[in-house]
């Protein structure tokens, strides 16, 4: 068996230049598990109706061109493939076909080596493109979520942002066809065009990509054509963006204002406006002597009278006076986020082609992905085109290439995080329930069109019809990649191969900001911006490899390469200052001179690097690397260094006894180290650009200097692992244990500000990286008609300081060596068991120093996939989510300050609406008594003597000064959560029905974020932050498979 | 063959690429790397000069916050922060100034550093001042010059006191522009004058240390009182160290369209009742009349238009007497106007106060009330934004009685007046002046005030130095606090500044 992977490379070349001549092929058909004989094993000349079977001795005899190609096919048996070439017998060896066949997978490693599972040293795991098909999401990452132990994909709810990708817990390279992407784009590659998804892991598995795979590497291997076939696949998914997995709960019962009070004027905000809040008066208060019976106050959509002043007194005996006149203050605004966003639908169609024939095959498709937002007027539009082939020139020389164009297009989508242009902000946060969003269609004031907005306030707030119709931000991206490899094979035992990859985009990305938008610090006079980018980067490498058996026992290849790879990013900038005529945007009409910048950054690492892999005594697998690297972004003086990697693996069950239970168990274990550079000019000092003064320019110098020693970044890592079959590998499990030495960190080493310079650029620092990985999956049920197949992983990575190179005392800012470097940290004052503590004014103290108050790393991320089918049924559902880890959530502090939250409805609320001070804040005063610390905020002496809390204050201003973060756990909520991640039933129409026209047709009902279970309220834990989110959108629709 | 033929067309194909050396990668194209001294010239004057700051309004009892409960307003702060950031950048200016000859920026750059360790050391008191900015400077990395130690406070203001007099008598005219000047437009006359009077500030906030014989304060501050001609002296608003704002982005007054401006400022009740009570018109461009008072149809010029908030009284309370419309909200010219008026690192009124203290302290010759009526006048001319109020206005109001210096209270009248002049305009300068005066009363009876010594409520003496210094410094900072501080690092610790 191993000795057939080895030789068949170069067999595949014979069979391309053989000469159609009839000869009589014979052979045994034996399992590849145990080498016993198989019978009824059915043998086909493939492309002819010629077929037999196996006897019972595994004997089959039949008559074959000698370019022809036999198929072997047994019930629980992977269908076997083997070219005649001439030969007259043959021992073909047929693959259990179990969901995990251990050891005999080949996957796809560094550089687009294949290799067989069992010979890894180090944790790969793969995800296969069928499993991406049905599902959708906008992007490939996001559907791999929950799928790879130790590959933690945040999504994001809002639209058209990148999911952030987190492998063992930092960001990994990716590979597109064996072509590294180090500008990586998750919106470029389509789903459907991907055959596989191989995650390598650490560090050991990416040491051959160099600095760049230091991270290790998420390797996609787009589809090929395949041999011999004509075939046309269409599919094609909708989803609609029917509701919401997690939405915020806002408060219905009190309006916009301050301490109960209300009264529109001017729509400054100032005055009895509020100054924005959400405290204002209760709604629906049925007062007497008012035309409605209710309480009327002046409001922004009030009847305007100049010639009168309107006063009202309200509950509380304040009154207020407006020109505006008095309405119902009464409760509209329960449904406006419903009522704002709109279905949201994602749909993805694709359409490819391939053939082949006896020298090589072809395949293009093409596929857009639609999105149409839940904010009115966003949108994405994103094709792709891909061509791709590979041909042998001749009988020793092939060619593989492949072109994909890919086009992301928006008019709009929406600004994120928590700010005034941001949706949510307009929405949730600070829109009373007074007001009934549909009212603000109209965003103009009549009269005013594209000069004033039409709002609730004019100073403080944007109408979120405004935002979403005139404050756009444009996206047109246009990208380019592909590669071309020649391979050449000198002898069976030797080849060349040579390739080239690039990388290639250009983005054109605009802003437009009408007038009177209104932002922190300005209210518009209208902008208008344009942003070019243009970046490339090439990557070519040349490899030598040496194959030679020496017996069944013994077998080597050795590799050598070399590689070259430039990247060059481009970016220019040009705004205007104010817009002379509204709504008019083009850079030609700033109102005073436009400002630009631009920015280009190159840079380009050469490479040597080396590989032996040995095959021993059947079992054993010894792999060895080592890597040269030069870098531009490093000083000359060591830009150049080398590193090692060592990997071993012994199939254990091939030579051990073991308990029949055990079908199959390997250990692993690898030892790496890798170097990397700093950022491109990161250790150059120069001038920043300053702002100008009435045109007069300036410069700033920067207080961070450099090492001129710099050195690079070392990693070293070590990895094990076991991997079981249990019970005929009915049940699988794969277990890794890794742990890294991050050393030479190119760090900012801060020190006393007093010495002119805040922080030196240096190789400082020791940190510990520590994770477990465990993969679980298995076949629990196995009928005739019906199957379960289920995978659970799980995860976790943490980080310790080790060494504080240059600190005091072991301290790397707050940091002690020894502790997680994740901690959270608050200065709230509290008392050593953590009770608040307050001030003399009944508001909260606090510390003069930080404590920590948990970690926000996760401590495990996990998925559980299973796949159910019955007959042509089948049901695909899968799960994710994390355990523990603290994050900090914007949207609920916001909305306890600014008064929207559903908790704030209470008495105290009244109390404070009527002009009282009833709340008294839950915890302790200090009676007596002090607390000393040391300069790490330590506590040294602490004789403080502790007496309840007893000093009542207004509740509204205990909100807008506190947030209520003391009984809302600082605003740190637990990471805690389990989400039903994906959904698919499948229906395959029977072959009987499809025959004439589909090889296969299948129809899936989908759905995607359909439910979760989490600790934190109001907004979803995917993205691992918050900082004013989009509602989490549940996804259903419906997916349709075509295979011609 | 065939291999040759393969292998050439590799190699072509690699040659296509052809890359450029290791060494091109070497210089950011994106950025200079030397520079001309008067580019950061603009940058420090944009630094040094722009003062304005509402938390010093609220810490002064000149402004009230609507918004939450404000820090600076009740007392509740903490810890203050370093400013060595900028002495870096007039480090590096004094370097490009050395390598193009141009050494009129090398004692610009001396009264600058100056002003930021003076802003420092009054923050803080003990702070690094001989062995600071090594690393800058130097390149020097060794234990003492990362981690400064820190000069008795003492010895950081002879330091200051005799820098300054080495870039006054250093400044030449030598016919070499000073480019780059957003303030004097390379007037050295007036950059002369500007550290001459800044010299003096310098001096009286020393006033509690006129005893001192190494400071010896009087005799400095007579050397330059007496010889116009070697130190001149700001002589009109004109002369003003001030930055002016301009309708550009970024260059627009600071509160420009400030929503806080806009909504949550208010004039401090203490400040309206002291403006009240003496007549004085800055009240017309200090603040705006309370709603009650539009609603009454009261006119801008009506002292009885206005109200203020209770500084230091809850914040609830403020809220509803501002919902009530009692109150009167900060001019919209902070707000609304983008250019409004300068921001000054020192004005000609401060001189003449801080003349006309010196002579009611008998340091220097001369009349208290003429210095003292100067400064009014200078100060009613700065402030008369869109020309509010007359010349006959500034006139009737100088010369009420209820103006002229009594003995006894001269300092008391001379401090109140400068606090009423530097309302909005010179950052903190009037907090200073109240730790070392105690003029005018700052109100803290209310119950919104978190400061308290010995369970009384105070207003802090200093700010607790920056968590940076203890962690990157900690040896020096501990070793300062413990010989200044017997209390530990608080907000109350009284620097030997401020020590009787």
């Amino acid at each position: 068996m191993k000795k057939r992977l080895l030789v068949s490379f170069p067999l595949l070349f014979c069979f391309f230049c053989g000469i159609s001549q009839k000869i009589h092929v014979s052979g045994v058909v034996r399992s590849a598990k145990d080498s016993s004989l198989l019978q009824s094993v059915s043998v086909l000349v493939k492309g002819s109706n010629k077929g037999t079977t196996t006897n019972a001795t595994g004997g089959f005899s039949i008559e074959a061109q000698k370019n022809s190609v036999l198929s072997f096919s047994s019930v629980g048996y992977m269908l076997q493939e083997l070219p005649v070439e001439s030969r007259a017998t043959l021992t073909v060896f047929l693959t259990p076909d179990d969901k995990s066949q251990l050891g005999e997978v080949v996957v796809t490693t560094a550089l687009g080596i294949k290799k067989q599972q069992k010979a890894l040293g180090y944790a790969v795991q793969e995800v296969s493109g069928e499993s991406l098909e049905k599902v959708k999401a906008p992007t490939v990452t996001s559907e791999l979520t929950g799928k790879v132990a130790g590959l933690d994909i945040q999504n994001t709810s809002d639209l058209f942002q990148n999911p952030t990708i987190l492998l063992r817990g930092v960001t990994p390279l990716i590979v597109i066809d064996g072509i590294p992407d180090p500008s990586a784009d998750p919106f470029k590659l389509s789903a459907d065009d991907i055959e596989s998804v191989t995650v390598l892991k650490g560090t050991a598995a990416g040491a051959l990509y160099g600095s760049m795979g230091i991270n290790g590497a998420i390797i996609y291997t787009t589809k090929k054509g395949k041999k011999k076939r004509l075939s046309v696949d269409v599919n094609s998914s909708t989803q609609f963006q029917t509701g919401y997995t997690v939405v915020p709960k806002v408060q219905t019962q009190y309006g916009d204002g301050d301490n109960g009070v209300y009264g529109y004027v001017d729509g400054s905000g100032s005055g009895s406006e509020g100054g924005g809040w959400v405290w204002g008066p209760k709604l629906n208060q049925k007062v007497a002597g008012t035309p409605s019976g209710y309480l009327e106050l002046p409001q922004y959509n009030s009847p305007y009278n100049a010639n009168q002043l309107y006063t009202v007194t309200l509950p509380n005996g304040q009154s207020v006076s407006s020109h505006y006149q008095p309405i119902p203050w009464i409760s509209r605004g329960a449904n406006n986020i419903k009522n704002f966003f709109q279905t949201g639908i994602l749909s993805t169609n694709s359409v490819s082609v391939s053939a082949g024939s006896d020298r090589g095959s072809f395949r293009m498709s093409a596929s857009n992905i639609f999105q149409r937002g839940m904010v009115p007027n966003t949108g994405v539009e994103n094709p792709s085109f891909t061509v791709g082939g590979n041909y042998a020139l001749s009988s020793k020389l092939t060619v593989d290439t492949k072109l994909s164009f890919n086009r992301q297009f928006s008019n709009n989508y929406p600004t994120v995080g928590y700010g005034p242009p941001n949706i949510l902000y307009n929405l949730i946060l600070w829109i009373g329930p007074d007001i009934d969003i549909r009212d603000l269609k109209n965003y103009w004031i009549p009269g005013q069109q594209g000069l004033q907005q039409r709002n609730y306030n004019l100073s403080w707030y944007n109408n979120p019809y405004f935002i979403a119709n005139q404050l756009l931000n444009g996206y047109r991206k246009s990208s380019t990649f592909g590669e071309a490899t020649l391979d050449y094979q000198f002898t069976p035992e030797l080849s060349l191969k040579f390739r080239n990859g690039f990388n290639e985009y250009g983005l054109n990305q605009d802003y437009q900001e009408p007038y009177s938008y209104i932002a922190y610090s300005y209210i518009s006079k209208g902008n208008y911006s344009i942003t070019e980018t243009n970046y490339f980067d090439i990557n070519s490498d040349l490899i030598l490899n040496y194959k030679h058996r020496f017996s069944d026992r013994l077998g080597i290849s050795v590799t050598a390469g070399g590689s070259n790879a430039y990247t060059n990013y481009k970016s220019d900038y040009v705004t205007t200052d104010g817009l002379t005529i509204p709504g008019f945007y083009n850079l030609g009409n700033s109102t005073n001179p436009l400002k630009a910048s631009n920015i280009l950054n190159e840079s380009r690492l050469e490479s040597v690097y080396g590989m032996i892999d040995v095959e021993a005594l059947k079992f054993l697998y010894l792999s060895l690397t080592g890597r040269s690297d030069k870098t531009s972004s490093l000083p000359l003086a060591h830009n150049n260094y080398f590193y090692p990697s060592a990997g071993i693996s012994a199939v254990l069950s091939d030579v051990l006894k073991l308990p029949t239970f055990i079908s199959f168990l390997k250990a692993r274990a690898s030892v790496a180290q890798v170097n990397a550079g700093a950022s491109p000019y990161q250790y150059l000092t120069t001038y920043t650009i300053g702002s100008k003064w009435n045109n007069v320019p300036s410069l700033s110098y920067p207080t961070t200097a450099n090492s001129p020693g710099l050195t690079p970044f070392t990693k070293l890592t070590q990895e094990y692992g076991l991997v079981f079959g249990f019970l005929k590998n009915r049940i699988n499990i794969d277990a890794t244990y890794f742990q890294n030495k991050e050393f030479n960190n190119i760090a900012n080493v801060a020190q006393s500000q007093a010495s002119g310079i805040t922080s030196v650029l240096e190789n400082a620092n020791v940190y510990t990286r520590r994770g477990w990985e465990f993969v679980i999956s298995g076949s629990p049920i196995r009928t005739k008609d019906f199957k379960w197949e289920t995978g659970i992983n799980f995860a976790n990575n943490h980080v310790w300081l080790k060494t504080a190179t240059f600190g005091t005392d072991g301290y790397l800012g707050s940091i002690k060596q020894g502790q997680r470097i994740d901690k959270v940290f608050i200065d709230n004052s509290q008392t050593p068991n953590g009770t608040p503590i307050y001030s003399s004014n009944g508001f909260e103290a606090y510390d003069p120093y930080y404590h920590s108050m948990g970690n926000s790393d996760p401590a495990w991320i996990y998925g559980w996939q299973n796949t159910f089918s019955y007959k042509g049924f089948s049901l695909n559902i899968s799960f994710d989510g994390r355990l523990g880890g603290l994050i900090y959530s914007t949207t609920n502090q916001k909305m306890w300050w600014g008064g929207t939250s559903p908790g704030t409805v209470n008495k105290y609320r009244d109390d404070a609406n009527n002009g009282n001070s009833t709340y008294v804040g839950s915890g302790v005063v200090v009676a007596s008594g002090n607390v000393t610390y040391d300069s790490h905020g330590n506590i040294l002496t602490d004789d403080r003597k502790y007496a309840p809390n007893t000093t009542a204050v207004n509740y509204i201003s205990f909100m807008q000064t506190t947030s209520g973060d003391m009984f809302n756990h600082y605003f740190y909520y637990s990471d805690t959560y389990l989400k039903l991640r994906e959904l698919a039933i499948t229906y395959t129409l029977p072959a009987r029905f499809t025959r004439k026209v589909f090889t296969s047709a299948t129809v899936s009902l989908i759905g995607n974020n359909l439910f979760i279970l989490s600790k934190l309220p109001n907004v979803d834990p995917d993205a691992a932050a918050d900082n004013l989110q989009t509602p989490s959108i549940r996804s259903l629709g419906v997916n349709f498979n075509f295979k011609f | 063959m065939r291999y040759i033929k393969v292998l050439s067309a590799i190699g072509l194909v690699f040659s296509l690429f052809g890359c450029e050396k290791m060494s091109y990668f070497q210089v950011n194209p994106n950025a200079p790397t030397v520079a001309d001294p008067s580019l950061e010239l603009n940058n420090i004057e944009q630094i040094a000069f722009n003062t304005i700051s509402t938390d010093a309004g609220l810490a002064s009892r000149q402004l009230a916050y609507t918004q939450s409960a404000s820090a600076a307003q009740y007392y509740a702060w903490q810890r203050g922060s370093m400013s060595y950031g900028n002495i870096s950048q007039v480090v590096k200016m004094q370097q490009e100034a050395a390598r193009t000859g141009k050494t009129n920026y090398i004692y610009l750059g001396k009264f600058f550093t100056c002003y930021f360790i003076i802003g420092m050391t009054q923050t803080f008191g003990d702070i690094p001042y001989s062995q600071m900015m090594q690393s800058m400077a130097d390149n020097n990395y060794d234990s003492t010059a990362i981690k400064p130690a820190y000069d008795l406070q003492h010895d950081v203001y002879l330091g200051v006191l005799n820098e300054l007099k080495v870039a006054s008598d250093s400044l030449i005219d030598n016919g070499v522009t000073l480019e780059g000047d957003i303030v004097y437009g390379g007037n050295i006359t007036q950059w002369k004058q500007l550290i001459n009077s800044f010299t003096l500030r310098v001096l009286m906030s020393l006033s509690l240390k006129a005893g001192d014989a190494t400071l010896n304060i009087q005799q400095r501050f007579n050397d330059i009182v007496s010889n116009p001609t070697q130190y001149p002296l700001m002589g009109s608003n004109s002369d003003n160290g001030a930055l002016p704002f301009y309708n550009i982005t970024g260059n627009q007054y600071p509160y420009y369209n400030n929503n806080s401006m806009k909504t949550d400022f208010y004039l401090d009740s203490s400040f309206v009742h002291m403006l009240q009570v003496l007549n004085d018109p800055r009240l017309f461009v200090y603040g705006e009349p309370t709603p009650n008072a539009v609603a009454d149809n009261l006119p801008a010029s009506d002292f009885n238009a206005y109200g203020g908030l209770w500084g230091s009284g809850a914040l609830s309370d403020n809220i509803t007497k501002r919902g009530d419309g009692e109150a009167s909200a900060i001019n919209n010219r902070y707000a609304y106007d983008p250019i409004n008026e300068s921001s000054l690192l020192m004005g000609y009124s401060e001189l003449q106060f801080i003349l006309a203290e010196a002579a009611a302290r008998g340091w220097i010759s001369g009349s208290p009330s003429s210095y003292y009526m100067n400064g009014i006048q200078a100060s009613l001319q700065f402030s008369d934004y869109n020309s509010t109020y007359s010349s006959t206005d500034m006139q009737n109001y100088v010369s009420q009685p209820s103006l002229t210096l009594q003995t006894g209270t001269e300092i008391q009248q001379i401090i109140t007046q400068k606090y009423i002049s530097m309302f909005m305009n010179v950052g903190w300068q009037p907090f200073y002046e109240y730790l070392r005066t105690g003029f005018p009363t700052l109100e803290v009876t209310g119950s919104g005030i978190v400061n308290q010594v010995n369970g009384v409520n105070a207003v802090p003496k200093r700010w607790m130095y920056p968590l940076d210094e203890y962690t990157n410094n900690p040896t020096n900072v501990q070793n300062a606090v413990t010989r200044q501080y017997p209390g530990g690092d608080n907000v109350n610790g009284v620097m030997w500044l401020l020590q009787q």
